[in-house]
């Protein structure tokens, strides 16, 4: 009886076990790390929107605040998106018949709201809350990143839990004084009051309650 | 848990929750033992046991994925062109309406996330509320958002425009106006609105042919017509309970049912906890048929209707012309009982329901006034409702036979469906078919709207302008919540098109009734407007009292007797009303507060007439009275008079939605004769969906606990005021929170009058899903906040408890110990929280609950659920398929107050956060808050002696207390000669 499988055959065996072993773990792998790239996360992309704005332009070159347009920051879980209307209190005087505002222009003509794409997005089981933040000293650049330099807007920190949990365990690094919140250059003087300083002055709950699964999910 | 053996329930006469819970039934005994009965069936099961093993593997498989989801950016945000007034995106805004139910207004806040109605609280303003509400008002967003609810036109069947029907309404319009209204027939329910009696005033004063016609399926009449025979005008009655000693209820609604009993709900509660009331009441309660009422009181006599008309006549004689109680007939107790009425001279009130003749009304309003309870204990005012004299039976009786006649052209319904509702004596339906030109004008459609020539959608109230009064006549002026949903007129709308005032908004009308009236008549009307707006309530606007005497004549009226046989008694669903929540189906799946059927209403049948006739829970009998004959299952109901069958109004809608349709058994046709009934067993089963026999507390062989409920009388706890206390064990292991903040509940078991609208609040705050019948029967209801209902005695005449259960929040939690994920876990603060997406669904947590608080999806029932994304509450997460969830102190409730108290710089301790139960109670039976706090209410309720935790021998250290039971009977009346 002929033999059933020819010499070669044990050497594509051979590629095919080390074949298979090497996809397995690949695959563990691509598991393990693509949602630890920037690039699953998003970090870093900007995100394509029907108006080009640019917060470098607005808050870095005007220097306009980030509450002109963000009304609700201080007082409600959402920061709040401008509405047309308030693009319209300068762009009635300025640019008037600049071709990129043309959706904004038509947003308001035709009372059809502007559809912005997401850049920062929670998942729905995740409460946060601009306003506390803000109360304890948190500034926006802990989250937003230097805003004032993005011409396009842009995830600037990856969101995963522990981003969250590392600030919520040791908050006083991040805590600035209450003027500088919204200040996207801050930095840390010796004039500035100690992180210990500013833990007590905003009553901050260090660890236990701020590391709740209560405090975020619900 | 250990094993349950014969001998690990109570004996009988101990605490029972069911009858086969009583007489130790072994299939319910085998069925209790069982944490998941339904899935030990399968497994037992050997040719299904590979299905079950599929099935516990996809559940867990699934429950893994539902963690998986990254939250990546995606998704768009859409701001307004202009910001809209007042809303501002994740901050709540709150607006005063009512919730109208039969004419009467309870006043409402309603909660809105960037514009949508998400929750109902009650209205601190409103005197029929004070802050409480009802199941119903609480059930009240899922009836706006409702998918099944009207939203097209239909004439004779087929789709027509709003063109033509305003076209159909001139021309009525027109015919009305050359026939001078001969014809013409306007139908509403009870209404109190002030807009619309001006509107039909005019109605009237200009076709003065036309006739308007009331019918309300669960009415008042005979209560009504009681007080034409006293005083010679209608009056309504509005009790003060909290200045009441004695109460006596003679087959009474009074909690549950008759108009403002929200507000009497908190005003009897004020005097039943012993710890913090001065001086108890004593509440006797005679009745056919347990009411809420009787199931709270310190006496209840289980009194047919014979024997109830022998009451009457004797309390009548003793108590207006002193003639001893003592007649031959009439129960022993009663003497005591007249005693107890007149030594309490001007704070002792009797309470009539509305199934009492209407001579019998009459001697209860004499007896009262004998009783000097009149401006104490009650006050009389002028009627609330609009067409206060006429009955409601004689007019829609008058209608129906000019419709058989050919007498009415033209028939116009405002949100009434009295071809579902109508007694079954008059043939409504039939007499519609003869009608030319009927416009039928609701909310739903229903049996009425398949039958009329054109069925109309009714705007819900919260999409319109109109006015209501509550239960004293306080005026409230609804204005609209959202914009409409799927269009629709509102019934002042239809009216003014009958004038010819066409384009006059709701809003103007609502204005013109009001011009007068608000802000002295002169240039302050908008100021006032907005003020009565803002504040729910127009001031000033009670009814005022009324000033008749009461006619000599009433104290020798004599109630005509009640007919040997079988009495057949007729009371609203408690959670249907008269049929029209059907589609609601939160009040479709609240187990009802004695019965805990959910989605049926089959009949109630004594004990002792099943035994005799051979009927268990869920057999089937023919019933037949005078006006007609059904088929429905029995249930048998503990405490009820053996010679009376309770049946529930409102099952068995036919057109009423996806929902609605076809749930229970439509008992319409079988009323409007003379309240005997006849029934034989038909031999056929049914499965009834009652949750009675669910999350069984079950004590270890051997275990002195034999009692969950504890109670004790006014005397026991006089001489030893801690007598629920139990002594100290030691302990080897108790680490306790070490936060500052530690949450606490209490529940004050002498206030629970088992009403059921903290168990919709709970739902409607926490997203809580319903799973239909058929799950229900598989033990898995989702309600996180359940009301467990005991009885204690002989199932003849046991007495009843409420006891709400949710989450104990035990300090040393049984649940947490075996979670493998952690996905339940202690806070610092004494919260046991619950991870969704950490949970895989090993359900090992409420396996190892003695509370049974725990509730498993097993499906994703939420998805499941027809209702739009926006009226869910956007605080609390969604739960899906194979995920384990239950109470969580309204963890939502206590971030948002700690945002809010952190912003404006409040000290910890102080904030205030009221749980949806603890808001939505009309007793106050809940109190939340910080233990350690030394100025909140919870800390001081914790020292009550009354404070016991429940289950006390298994350690667990709950958050949530109760407070014992302390009833207060007469001395002289013995278990036994009641």
């Amino acid at each position: 009886m002929a033999a059933l499988f020819r010499p070669q055959a044990n050497l594509l065996a051979k590629f095919g076990f080390i074949g298979i072993v090497v996809s397995i773990l690949a695959g563990i792998g691509w598991w393990w790390g693509y949602p630890r790239t920037n690039y699953s996360r998003q970090e870093f992309w900007t995100v394509h929107q029907p108006v080009m704005f640019s917060h470098e332009h607005h808050v870095g070159g005007l220097g306009i605040d980030c509450r002109f347009c963000h009304t609700s920051v201080t007082t409600s879980s959402n920061a709040g998106m401008p509405p047309t209307y308030t693009c319209m209190t300068c762009h009635s005087q300025v640019w008037t018949n600049a071709e990129m505002l043309a959706p904004v222009r038509q947003s308001l003509a035709r009372n059809e709201p502007i559809v912005w794409h997401r850049v920062y997005n929670l998942p729905d089981y995740t409460f946060f809350d601009h306003s506390i933040h803000i109360t304890k000293g948190v500034g926006c650049a802990e989250c937003h990143g230097e805003i004032n330099r993005m011409p396009l807007t842009y995830k600037a920190v990856d969101l995963e839990m522990t981003f969250c949990i590392d600030c919520h365990q040791n908050p006083a690094p991040h805590l600035r004084p209450r003027t500088e919140i919204f200040n996207m250059e801050w930095t840390r003087t010796a004039a500035t009051p100690s992180p210990r300083q500013l833990m007590a002055e905003y009553n901050v709950r260090a660890g236990g309650v701020l590391l709740e699964c209560s405090t975020c999910h619900r | 848990m250990p094993s349950v053996g014969d001998t690990a329930f109570r004996a009988p006469g101990r605490q029972w929750r069911s009858l086969a819970e009583l007489e130790r039934d072994p299939a319910f005994l085998d069925r209790a033992a069982q944490e998941f009965p339904i899935l030990r069936d399968a497994l037992s099961e050997p040719h299904k046991r590979r299905h079950v093993l599929r099935l516990i593997a996809a559940s867990l498989a699934m429950g893994g994925l539902a963690g998986c989801y990254s939250g990546e950016p995606s998704g768009v945000l859409i701001p307004e062109v202009r910001f809209p007034p007042e809303i501002v995106a994740g901050l709540p805004n709150h607006y005063a309406t009512a919730h109208v139910l039969s004419g009467y207004a309870l006043g409402t806040v309603v909660t809105h996330q960037m514009g949508r109605p998400i929750k109902v609280e009650g209205n601190p303003n409103h005197p029929s509320s004070l802050g409480a509400t009802d199941p119903y008002a609480q059930a009240e967003v899922l009836g706006f958002y409702d998918p099944d609810r009207a939203m097209d036109i239909t004439r004779a069947g087929t789709p027509a425009s709003v063109q033509t029907l305003l076209a159909a309404l001139v021309s009525v319009q027109g015919v009305a106006a050359a026939t001078r209204g001969a014809g013409l027939r306007i139908l509403t329910g009870d209404t109190s609105s002030p807009t619309l009696a001006r509107l039909m005033g005019r109605v009237l004063a200009a076709y003065p042919e036309a006739r308007w016609h009331v019918w309300e399926p669960v009415n008042r009449d005979r209560a009504m017509r009681g007080a034409v025979l006293a005083y010679g005008q209608p009056v309504e009655t509005v009790a003060r309970l909290e200045n009441a000693d004695v109460i006596l209820g003679l087959d009474s609604d009074l909690l549950g049912g008759v108009p403002g009993w929200v507000r009497y709900a908190r005003d009897f509660a004020s005097r039943r906890n012993p710890v913090r009331t001065q001086a108890m009441s004593r509440v006797y309660a005679a009745e056919a048929s347990p009411t809420l009422l009787g199931s709270v009181a310190d006496h209840r006599f289980v009194t047919g209707a014979q024997e109830l008309d022998a009451v009457v006549v004797a309390l009548g004689h003793s108590l207006l012309q002193g003639a001893p109680a003592t007649l031959p007939g009439v129960p022993a107790w009663l003497a005591p009982v007249v005693a107890d009425l007149k030594a309490h001279r001007g704070r002792a009130f009797i309470h009539a329901g509305p199934a009492l003749s209407a001579e019998g009304h009459a001697l209860v309003h004499a007896m009262n006034e004998a009783l000097g309870g009149r401006g104490s204990t009650y006050e009389l005012v002028e009627p609330v409702l609009d067409q206060p004299a006429a009955s409601r039976a004689e007019s829609i009786a008058a209608l129906a036979e000019d419709m058989h006649a050919g007498r009415v052209t033209t028939l116009v319904m405002i949100d009434t469906n009295p071809v579902f509702t109508a007694p079954g004596t008059l043939g409504f339906a039939d007499a519609l078919a003869r009608v030319p030109l009927s416009i039928a004008l609701s909310k739903w459609p229903d049996e009425t709207g398949r039958l009329a020539t054109w069925s109309v959608p009714m705007a819900h109230p919260w999409e319109t302008w109109s006015d209501a009064r509550g239960h004293d006549g306080t005026v409230t002026i609804m204005q609209p919540m959202a914009l409409p949903l799927y269009g629709g007129l509102s019934a002042t709308e239809l009216v003014g098109r009958l004038l010819g005032a066409e384009g006059e908004t709701p809003r103007a009308m609502v204005q013109a009734t009001w011009r007068d009236q608000l802000g002295g008549g002169g240039g302050d009307f908008d100021a006032a407007w907005h003020q009565a707006l803002a504040k729910g309530v127009v001031p000033g606007s009670a009814s005022a009292k009324a000033t008749a005497s009461l006619r000599d004549s009433a104290a020798t009226l004599s109630p005509p007797p009640s007919p040997p046989g079988l009495h057949i008694l007729f009371r609203p669903d408690p959670r249907l009303w008269d049929g029209r929540f059907a589609s609601n189906p939160w009040l479709q799946e609240l187990p009802d507060p004695l019965t805990k059927l959910t989605w049926d209403n089959p009949l109630l049948v004594s004990p002792d007439l099943a035994g005799q006739m051979g009927l268990r829970n869920g057999d089937k009998v023919n019933l037949r009275t005078g006006a007609g004959a059904i088929s429905l299952p029995i249930w048998v109901h503990p405490g009820q008079a053996r010679d009376t069958v309770l049946a529930w109004l409102g099952g068995g809608r036919r057109t009423a939605g996806g929902v609605g349709t076809d749930n229970g058994w439509d008992v319409y046709p079988l009323t409007g004769a003379d309240g005997l009934a006849v029934m034989e067993p038909t031999g056929n089963q049914v499965e009834l969906a009652s949750t009675i026999h669910h999350n069984v507390i079950v004590f270890p062989p051997g275990s002195e606990l034999d009692k969950i409920i504890k109670h004790a009388t006014l005397d026991v706890f006089q001489q030893n005021p801690a007598f629920a206390k139990e002594p100290e064990k030691p302990e080897i292991y108790h680490r306790k929170p070490a936060d500052p903040t530690a949450w606490a509940m209490t529940v004050d078991l002498n206030r629970c009058i088992g009403c059921n609208a903290c168990v919709i609040a709970c739902q409607a705050e926490n997203n809580v899903p319903t799973v239909g019948k058929e799950q229900v029967l598989m033990e898995r209801e989702m309600h996180w906040l359940r009301i467990d209902r005991y009885y204690e005695g002989t199932p003849d005449a046991p007495d009843a408890f409420f006891q709400p259960m949710l989450c104990m929040h035990c300090e040393k939690a049984p649940c947490e110990l075996v979670c493998p994920p952690g996905a339940t876990v202690h806070d610092s603060e004494g919260l046991n929280l619950m991870v969704y997406n950490r949970c895989i669904g090993t359900r090992f947590c409420s396996n190892n609950c003695p509370y049974k608080v725990r509730r498993f999806n097993f499906y994703p029932y939420a998805y499941r659920m027809n209702r739009p994304a926006v009226s869910w509450n956007n605080n609390v997460t969604m739960r899906s398929g194979g995920v384990m969830e239950k109470c969580t102190y309204c963890v939502q409730r206590i971030w948002s107050a700690r945002i809010i108290a952190d912003q404006a710089n409040i000290p910890d301790g102080t904030i205030e956060v009221r749980t949806a139960c603890q808001a939505a109670c009309p007793t106050q039976v809940f109190t939340f808050g910080d233990q350690n706090n030394p100025g909140s209410d919870v800390h001081a309720r914790k020292q009550s002696p009354l404070d016991y935790a429940l289950l006390e021998d298994q350690h667990t250290h709950p958050r949530t207390t109760y407070e014992a039971l302390v009833r207060n009977p007469n001395p002289a009346i013995s278990k036994e000669s009641a």
